[in-house]
């Protein structure tokens, strides 16, 4: 095989079907024209007694309930923006045919591991609503034929035995063709090609050579190629606006399978994701996703989305959605020896996102310490992939109890005996100083607007507990616990 | 805990006598580099299983047991999570060195520590969950159903990661082991090295797993 081409039937039905939710598992029609000349042009499988070609207002007394819908053009650039993006998949050498149907230039590619690709692809595609089917052969035509007799992968092995059952129509004959061909008694494309090809072109001339030609599967042409997607987004504009999350996810699950697709063709991973929700009020709510882990995982992805969107709340409707995937090349990583890495690192980030989705974004990860003297201070940052050991030992080792801080601290009211504390009083903790250590003296920032300055007292209550408290310019206060 | 009825005691034994292989057992643990506990657990913290430790008294240890535990998880390169239910844990209290392998929930209310328990727990690439439930109100954690509890114990049987509950009251019905750190520390403890501050901890034993099977059986 040389060629494949992937094609989707009633493609302006199925890419309208995956568009739209309310119409999964619903009697839906195509139809084309306008008031009594409107006629249907596809049909889906559940409206059985409607076929193409009956009047609209015919299909609707024939079948109840059906819809009829207009084509969708933004739906079929969408579908057909994944059908190539399954194309890519197989070959970099891609032509986009027509809406609906692709053809790729097999070669050099590897015929066993294409084959059983194709078929991957085609349940792939099925999953995301578009039922593909794939044929390949020696040439685009004899491909592009196979295409409309697969179930869902076809290779054309023998040509001539594929081709010699198979309707005239293949050939696309003109009706004048058509009758000569009947009146000798020829409906196949085998009866037509078991003729010598030069008596068809001295009795139907130049014509009659290309359709004998056609028959053969021969035509060869050269494909006008497209280039693979170098962004990788998707939007979509709601009419009217939506209110839920439900409509918002379907789009979002659409979007991401096929963009997935995109990556992979492209040899890409996504690192980050971006989604915007335009709002009615022509506000938007823009978040950026650092994935887990590099990849084209579209599960994975909806998993990160979904956790966010399940605690977003906005001031106006969503009137559009977009989500955009930062590429980058799959991960090459090797840990270090003595490295402890994550036993599973989808559950892993996909937790930390549900967690940050609950606790907040700011509330998650990896405490780490600040460049400052400043009491509290400290960042949260990703946590590491890898539990690495501490190179070098602390240069102040720890020393006693470790502190639990109330956050905020707790005001006291702190009665003084020759300048250390000796009471507390007048707030959530109460009693009399048995010892206390201290003051530890500590400023900063002082040539900021934001200058601190903090005295620092360790004390033991007569009752029991040892806590720390802090003397700033607005009192005294307990910040913690030794513990 | 009124005794187990007659008819449930033997219920039980009829249950564990042809069903051996569905009888419980402690699987390894996670010591926690506090001589007191480690002790008391026979080695360290249970994988797959709950331990209470209550900080009965202020300035009990609490919050030593959680520094000594993540230079421990450190040390053998382990991952260890603490679910901050009242966001008292101060970063500046342990070496830097020794968070890194450190993920820290700081929750503002005790729904989101449980909420969040659920999840850590199932994660599968934990040894040790800490579920800090001290500073929380202790209306708002007399309120939490029990079945959240053997929810959260049902979650972590299912894998090997060891979950220390710190509470200021015991609140973890049918849990396995219960320790109670009763004796405060004091300011002369000040000083001292961490590790020798870890070593004076006083630990009572409320509750044992061997406690709960002969409660148990009857």
């Amino acid at each position: 095989m040389t060629y494949a081409v992937l094609s989707v039937p009633d493609f302006a039905l199925h890419a309208l079907r995956r568009s739209d939710p309310g119409l999964c598992g619903r009697a839906v029609a195509m139809v084309a024209g306008e008031g009594r000349k409107a006629r249907v042009t596809e049909v889906s499988p559940e409206a059985r007694a409607v076929a193409p070609g009956l009047a609209a207002a015919l299909a609707t007394s024939r079948c109840p309930g059906i819809i009829l819908r207009q084509r969708d053009p933004a739906a079929e650039v969408e579908a057909h923006r994944l059908l190539l993006g399954a194309a890519f998949t197989l070959a970099p050498r891609v032509e986009s045919t027509r809406g609906g149907c692709c053809t790729v230039d097999l070669q050099g590619a590897d015929p066993a591991r294409t084959e059983a690709l194709m078929r991957l692809l085609a349940v792939e595609l099925a999953g995301a609503g578009l039922p593909l089917r794939i044929g390949a052969g020696a040439t685009p035509l004899l491909a592009s034929y196979a295409s409309r007799c697969a179930e869902p992968v076809l290779v054309v092995r023998d040509p001539g035995n594929f081709l010699a059952p198979l309707p005239l129509a293949f050939a696309d004959p003109s009706p004048g063709q058509e009758e000569i061909l009947r009146g000798w008694g020829i409906g196949t494309l085998g009866g037509l090609t078991a003729l010598p090809k030069a008596e068809v072109g001295r009795r139907l001339g130049a014509e009659g050579v290309l359709l004998w030609e056609r028959a053969a599967g021969e035509t060869a042409r050269v494909l006008r190629l497209v280039e693979p997607a170098r962004s990788f987004s998707a939007e979509w504009a709601y009419e009217p606006p939506v209110e839920s999350i439900e409509p918002l996810f379907f789009k979002l699950r659409r979007f991401a399978e096929r963009i997935a697709l995109e990556l992979r063709g492209a040899g890409f991973v996504a690192e980050k994701l971006s989604l915007t929700l335009l709002l009615e009020d022509e506000t938007d709510h823009r978040r950026e996703f650092r994935l887990p882990e590099p990849g084209a995982d579209v599960e994975g992805w909806l998993r990160v989305l979904n956790a966010h969107l399940g605690g977003v709340r906005t001031d106006a409707r969503v009137a559009g959605v977009r989500l955009v995937a930062a590429p980058a090349r799959p991960p090459q990583r090797q840990d270090g020896l003595f490295d402890t890495g994550l036993r599973d690192p989808a559950s892993f980030w996909e937790n930390i996102a549900r967690i940050a989705a609950i606790v907040g974004d700011d509330r998650v990860g990896t405490p780490a310490p600040v460049d400052t003297h400043r009491p509290d201070a400290f960042v949260l940052e990703r946590p590491a992939e890898a539990v690495t050991l501490s190179a070098e030992a602390p240069v102040h080792p720890p020393c006693g109890p470790a502190l639990r801080r109330f956050r905020p601290p707790w005001p006291v009211r702190v009665a003084c005996d020759a300048g250390s504390p000796a009471r507390l009083e007048g707030g959530r903790l109460e009693g009399r100083v048995c010892a206390a250590l201290g003051p530890w003296r500590s400023a900063g920032d002082w040539w900021k607007p934001q200058a601190w300055a903090v005295e620092t007292w360790q004390v033991e209550l007569a009752g029991g507990g040892v806590y720390q408290l802090a003397c700033t310019d607005g009192g005294w206060c307990v910040e913690g616990m030794l513990d | 805990m009124a005794p187990p009825s007659q008819t449930v005691s033997a219920l039980r034994s009829l249950l564990a006598a042809r069903f051996p292989e569905r009888t419980r057992t402690p699987c390894g643990g996670v010591p926690a580099a506090v001589r007191a506990i480690d002790d008391a657990l026979e080695g360290g913290l249970p994988a797959g299983r709950l331990t209470e430790l209550v900080s009965a008294v202020p300035s009990g240890g609490g919050q030593t047991v959680v520094a000594r535990l993540l230079a421990a998880t450190q040390a053998a390169r382990q991952r260890m999570a603490l679910i901050d239910g009242a966001d008292g844990f101060a970063p500046e209290a342990v070496p830097a060195g020794a968070l890194r392998h450190l993920v820290w929930v700081r929750c503002r209310a005790p729904e989101q520590a449980f909420a969040a328990a659920d999840l850590l727990v199932r994660d599968g690439n934990y040894a040790v969950v800490v579920l800090d439930l001290r500073g929380c109100a202790e209306r708002a954690l007399r309120r939490t159903p029990s079945c959240a509890w053997y929810r959260l114990q049902r979650a972590a049987e299912g894998g090997s990661v060891a979950v220390l509950v710190q509470t200021t009251i015991p609140l973890v019905p049918a849990v396995p082991w219960r320790l109670v750190l009763d004796t405060p520390l004091s300011l002369a403890d000040a000083g001292a090295p961490r590790e020798a501050v870890a070593d004076r901890l006083s630990v009572r034993t409320e509750r044992s797993h061997a406690q709960a099977v002969e409660s148990l059986a009857g």
